[in-house]
């Protein structure tokens, strides 16, 4: 297949606990687009844009609970493939910062902490070739994976992007 | 022989222009110590047992725990595992290829099991 970049301009991280309801665009997610479908995570950036001290600890989960019917993306927002000649996808991944029935980052399945401090502060995470974190499917608790703040800090401002690889 | 290096992924911390995180917050986040102040640069590895990626701390000197079976380093948790368990080796692969094909298998018997893992 062919990767993808899944890119949020600017939103502010909302903390909160592990199984506890996200808020709408306080997060970033992405979901499997079929029950088989496999999606390596290759990339996690991000950039803080806050204008004074933001300590934020950020965290790259799996969901415990998974969203369902999401919300667009809007203006800012997107999720493209990085090369113009990809062909469309049959079964499209989800990427989504808002939706109806909220997703949960789970309490045992983190990845990856991100802490740093948004007041122009820059996180970059690269996997090496071949040592990808997946998402399976599109169930709990391997379908979903989360960019989120956990509780403790005081989140600011962040442009961030997720650079993926539906299998 | 291959060297563990290809395993490696990388992370950079940039807090070179702020305050930083505090040092509990780093701990808390089980960050290497320094890691919430100025520029901190990492390898990182995945877990091939699990998929969590673990920053490798270049003070630590206790033994990282390797599975000779799949020829990663894996991470703590998966470490003690294998040990309580003789030296088995099931890499998070494996689970996946077997998902998939139970998924396979349940569709064409025209039902449909999904993936799932308790929490």
């Amino acid at each position: 297949m062919a990767k993808r970049s899944f890119k949020v301009s600017t939103f502010t991280p909302v903390a909160v606990a592990d199984t506890v309801n996200f808020t709408d665009a306080g997060y970033m997610g992405l979901m499997g687009g079929s029950t088989t479908q496999r999606i390596n995570v290759h990339e996690v950036y991000m950039g803080g844009q806050a204008t004074a001290s933001a300590p934020s600890l950020m965290i790259l989960a799996r969901d415990s609970t998974v969203q369902a019917t999401p919300t667009a993306l809007s203006t800012g927002n997107s999720d493209a493939a990085l090369d113009p000649a990809t062909a469309a996808l049959a079964a499209v991944p989800v990427a989504f910062v808002a939706s109806t029935t909220k997703p949960q980052r789970s309490a045992t399945l983190g990845l990856l902490n991100l802490s740093y401090n948004a007041f122009g502060g820059i996180v970059r995470w690269l996997a090496a070739p071949g040592e990808e974190p997946s998402i399976l499917g599109n169930t709990a608790s391997f379908g979903e994976m989360s960019l989120s703040a956990y509780t403790g800090g005081t989140p600011g401002l962040t442009g961030a992007h997720i650079i993926y690889e539906p299998l | 022989m291959p060297s563990l290096k290809r395993c490696e992924g990388y992370l950079m911390l940039d807090n070179r222009n702020n305050p930083g995180i505090s040092e509990d917050q780093v701990r808390a986040a089980g960050l290497p110590v320094g890691a919430g102040r100025g520029m901190f640069e990492a390898p990182t590895i995945t877990c091939s047992h699990c998929q969590v990626v673990v920053v490798l701390n270049p003070l630590r000197n206790r033994e990282r725990p390797y599975c000779p079976k799949c020829d990663h380093y894996i991470c703590d948790r998966c470490g003690k595992v294998r040990e309580a368990n003789g030296g088995e080796c099931k890499t998070f692969n494996q689970v996946i290829e077997e998902m998939q094909e139970a998924v396979f298998r349940a569709e064409q018997r025209n039902g449909v099991i999904l993936p799932t893992q308790g929490d």
